[in-house]
């Protein structure tokens, strides 16, 4: 991707000969304000989430006991293991410092460290939407490409409608169908996908398990790019069809250059700098997982545990899921800003 | 280039053959000739150690795992030996001598009353231990062990004692253990007495377990149980229909009428466990008799309570709340399938569906109808407004709420639906009695005793809104009376008249109103299970039952070697080979064609 960025001269010039080069002083400085304005953000996230999640409804500890006859001793018992029984304001206070020591605390429905539950169910989620983000984001550029630069085409008005139908689906439905036609199988379609969890039960070992887990992946995929797509590429399209009527590409077609040519080596390169922001926006998400198709495939990844964590409420399971999401949603948003900040010099200069 | 493309067709041409390669190794899986059972379950597991299960999947696993002092018998549902195989009681009822099994441990050790002994011991001892099952030993006064002589004395006479719920744990395994509140017992196999050990367990996906040779009425027909987790009741119906698991239970009518037709699933509906009722807040109080909440006055009269009652036609909700697939209630808590306790109605105490004689009590009552068609208080200074309070995303309580609705404005009272989260609806009709009527249920176990303890005074919560586990905020003398009167009685069919006798109180005085009995729904694959018998054994539940009895008895096809496993494996492989082909090799040719245009470019 860096070759033809650099050869996105006509942006380097608009900006001036004085920023040709990004100071390295320049980009450090804005990179660390923006590291405290991260910083800042995430200690209301701390605040936040701890008191937000205890406005929630239910008794963690009477939920945990699901409706059996508890005595006043043993809920008691209970309410002091999971230091219920403290102020508030000091249940707070040890939370924020165990959470600055990277102690989530420990979950009320499993009885494990949080971090140990977030760190297995990080891989498969990260295998999931990764992948998706992948996809999604490949597909979407490509489709809005062809989209933006034959704007009004048949290929144009397909692709768009398409995208945006599966767009306003809700993902639930969608995924519901998907593993109808797809997992049980209707009419002739037979039964394609295997549609829960990430490896059969009896998974064969080896490349054998690769595949098996490549298959358990193909519906959930499908339905997570299926509903996500569509905005990489209306922001592909829109952003290309700005540039299709600047100046510089006229130019390069006076030059003679192919329109494959003029495309691919001038117009994608500054089409493509609203979608490298919007990927990293959503590259945060990511570590979020996707609790729907989660829910749906039974997945078993950070989605599903944040879902398991607000049945019962499991306050630390929440919390720990929570910070993990949103710490990573505004740590992507700020990289995103500076990688945006190196990639055009029109920010710099701004 | 054109090393690129072969390289990439080399990669493709891999993936293919590997994939097929996968199929091989699948029909060599170890699976094959095996029988398995698979069990689909829409809850996962929250604690392999059964001091601390509280679901109702571990605890049934907990039940295929571990034997107990008896079991219901699978024909009568009266107790049966199990672990215990005779007892004796003194006359006063105080001890309890039970003559344990000479058996075996899964891990070869022998059984004998000092690992129950332990067992009880360690939950009279340890808060943490009391978790599951605390209740249970609460009314024990000591526990003592001699060889194969179990010795339970008790505080009081209790005729429930051979209902236990504790599954008995091996002293060798477990006396280790320290902090009983943190321990997740994952350590396989599992050391059991029951049909089945435990051998793997994955947290929120399966659990795999293996049959016991040492199992002391024989080895299970099975090779494997499977218990497979699925979030959501939609995907564990879908894999029901697409054989990756051979039974599943728990339906609602709407989830069991899509598997009826299908001609591989045997549809199993039989009468269930469960009591749905109205709860009536009757005029809440807490258990120092301090009024609470925020219940309409009409409802604390005995014949508002019977005027509703007369309101409800009851046939209409089976046929169109349940699609038919329920009994309609004219009794009250116990369902009929327990036949020597069930109690119903007859005579002049049957209440049948008659509104005009709803408004007659009404009428007589002084509850005078106003200009809108709107009863009010005697007094006239209330209208006779009532919310019903129902969970929230549970469509067949909508519907309920919707034919309540209509059923009240026939006898002029008008109601309103408050739909709630389950721990606020447990919160507001259960500790704060903040409600007028709303709906509940209760699956009962072969000994009632519980239903009817949650309709104690001592169940209501105290002014912190501690305690509880009330049903109905219910505390009435005769109801008391004759609770104590069962504990006592341990002749079987003079305890069952005194439980007819509760029955007939809860139904008569109505701080709930039965409404129906839901079938027990439940489906499984007819291809893959050749024989499984229910509990009880006429037309009895399967996985909805009390005990191990259709797990112990069932039978399968083995497994056929090669696929046939879940989700239908030697096709996937090779899908999945052929997919990774495809994608690699439309790489390669997208590649090319691109390098191609660059080099073209290039030379122009």
């Amino acid at each position: 991707m860096t070759t033809p960025l650099e050869s996105a001269e006509p942006a380097v010039q608009a900006a001036g000969p004085a920023d040709e080069r990004p100071t390295s002083r320049g980009t450090l400085q804005y990179a660390l304000s923006k590291a405290g304005g991260a910083l800042f953000s995430i200690a209301m996230v701390l605040v936040g989430t701890f008191f937000v999640f205890r406005l929630l409804p239910g008794d963690p500890v009477r939920n945990l006991a699901q409706g059996r006859n508890m005595t006043p001793d043993q809920l008691d018992l209970e309410r002091r293991r999971l230091g219920l029984d403290k102020p508030l304001i000091d249940q707070f206070l040890n939370f924020v410092g165990d959470t600055l020591r990277l102690d989530l605390g420990t979950s009320y429905e499993y009885k494990r460290p949080v971090i140990d539950l977030i760190g297995e169910r990080i891989g498969p989620t990260l295998l999931l939407t990764g992948t998706g983000l992948v996809i999604a984001v490949s597909l979407g550029i490509w489709q809005g490409t062809r989209a933006g630069w034959r704007h009004g085409s048949r290929f144009d008005r397909v692709s768009t409608g398409v995208s945006l139908l599966l767009w306003s689906v809700p993902t639930f439905w969608l995924g519901l169908l998907l593993m109808m036609v797809f997992g049980v199988g209707i009419g002739p379609i037979p039964s394609l996908f295997p549609f829960r969890g990430i490896e059969s039960v009896d998974a064969p070992d080896g490349f054998g398990y690769v595949l098996d887990v490549a298959s358990h992946m193909v519906l959930p995929c499908l339905t997570l790019v299926a509903v996500v797509y569509a905005q990489y590429l209306m922001v592909m399209r829109s952003s290309l069809l700005e540039e299709v009527s600047q100046d510089y590409v006229t130019v390069a077609r006076a030059k003679g250059l192919r329109d494959d040519e003029v495309r691919r080596r001038h117009a994608v390169p500054n089409a493509l700098l609203p979608t490298v922001t919007l990927v990293f926006m959503r590259i945060g998400f990511v570590v979020g997982g996707a609790v729907t198709v989660e829910y749906i495939y039974t997945w078993p990844g950070l989605g599903q545990l944040f879902y398991r964590a607000i049945e019962v409420p499991d306050f630390t399971l929440m919390q720990g899921t929570f910070m993990l999401i949103t710490v990573s949603v505004i740590v992507m948003n700020t990289l995103a800003d500076v990688v945006y900040h190196l990639l055009d010099p029109r920010v710099r200069s701004a | 280039m054109r090393k690129w493309f072969a390289r990439l067709a080399v990669l493709g041409a891999a993936l293919l053959v590997a994939g097929q390669g996968a199929t091989a190794a699948h029909a060599q899986d170890p699976a094959a000739g095996k029988k398995i059972v698979r069990v689909g379950a829409t809850q996962a597991m929250d604690s392999m150690n059964p001091f601390l299960a509280v679901r109702l999947v571990s605890t049934s696993i907990h039940r295929w795992m571990y034997g107990f002092l008896t079991v219901p018998d699978s024909k009568t549902l009266q107790p049966s030996p199990d672990l215990a195989e005779s007892w004796t009681t003194s006359e006063d009822g105080l001890t309890w001598t039970f003559k344990i099994r000479q058996a075996k441990w899964s891990d070869g050790q022998p059984i004998t009353a000092d690992d129950a002994a332990w067992t009880f011991n360690k939950m009279m001892t340890d808060e943490a231990a009391k978790t599951a099952n605390g209740p249970a030993v609460e009314n024990f006064e000591s526990v003592t062990a001699s060889g194969q002589d179990l010795t339970i004395k008790l505080k009081a006479p209790q005729a429930s004692m051979l209902d236990n719920p504790v599954p008995i744990m091996p002293k060798h395994v477990w006396e280790s253990v320290t902090d009983m509140a943190n321990y997740d017992a994952e350590k396989y196999p599992a050391v059991t007495s029951g049909p089945y050990i435990a051998i793997e367990h994955k947290k929120d996906n399966y659990v795999k377990l293996q049959a016991n040779p040492n199992y002391w009425r024989g080895k299970p027909k099975i090779d494997e149980l499977q218990v497979i987790f699925y979030d959501n009741p939609q995907a564990a119906i879908a894999g029901l229909k697409n054989g990756d698991i051979d039974l599943l239970g728990r339906m609602t009518p709407q989830e069991f009428e899509g598997i009826q037709n299908n001609p591989n699933i045997e549809a199993w509906n039989t009468q269930g466990r469960r009591a749905s009722y109205l709860q009536i807040n009757h005029g809440a109080t807490t258990s120092d008799d301090k009024p609470i909440g925020d219940g309409h006055p009409a409802l604390k009269d005995v014949k508002v309570r019977q005027a509703l009652h007369y309101a409800i036609d009851k046939q209409k909700l089976v046929d169109e709340v349940q699609n038919g697939l329920a009994k309609v209630a004219d009794g009250s808590i116990v369902p009929p399938m327990y036949k020597d306790f069930f109690w119903e109605a007859t005579g002049d105490t049957k209440v049948t569906y008659d509104p005009a004689k709803a408004n007659k009590i009404l009428d007589d009552a002084g509850y005078k109808k106003g200009a809108d068609g709107i009863r009010t208080m005697p007094d006239g200074k209330r209208k006779l407004e009532w919310r019903f309070t129902i969970h929230t995303d549970t469509p067949i309580e909508d519907k309920l709420a919707e034919y309540m609705t209509g059923f009240l404005k026939e006898i002029g009272v008008t109601l309103t639906t408050v739909k709630l989260d389950s721990s606020k609806f447990t919160e507001e009709t259960g500790i704060t009695g903040n409600f007028d009527i709303a709906i509940s249920g209760w699956s009962v176990n072969p000994d009632p005793e519980e239903v009817f303890a949650t309709h104690l005074c001592s169940r209501r919560p105290d002014a912190n809104g501690e305690g509880g586990g009330t049903e109905s905020f219910y505390c009435n003398k005769t109801f008391e009376q004759l609770y104590k009167d069962q504990q006592k009685e341990l002749d079987r069919t003079k305890r069952a008249e005194i439980i007819k006798k509760m029955q007939e109180q809860l139904y008569t005085d109505a701080p709930i109103i039965a409404i129906y009995y839901t079938n027990d729904l439940e489906g499984y694959r007819k291809d893959r299970i050749t024989s499984i018998t229910p509990i009880p054994e006429d037309k009895g539940l399967l996985y909805g039952g009390s005990g191990y009895w259709p797990f112990y008895t069932v039978d399968v096809k083995a497994q056929a070697a090669g696929g046939g496993s879940a989700g239908g494996g030697s096709n996937t492989g090779l899908i999945a080979g052929i997919v990774g082909g495809v994608i690699v090799v439309g790489a390669a040719a997208f590649l090319l064609t691109r390098r191609r245009k660059s080099t073209a470019d290039e030379r122009e």
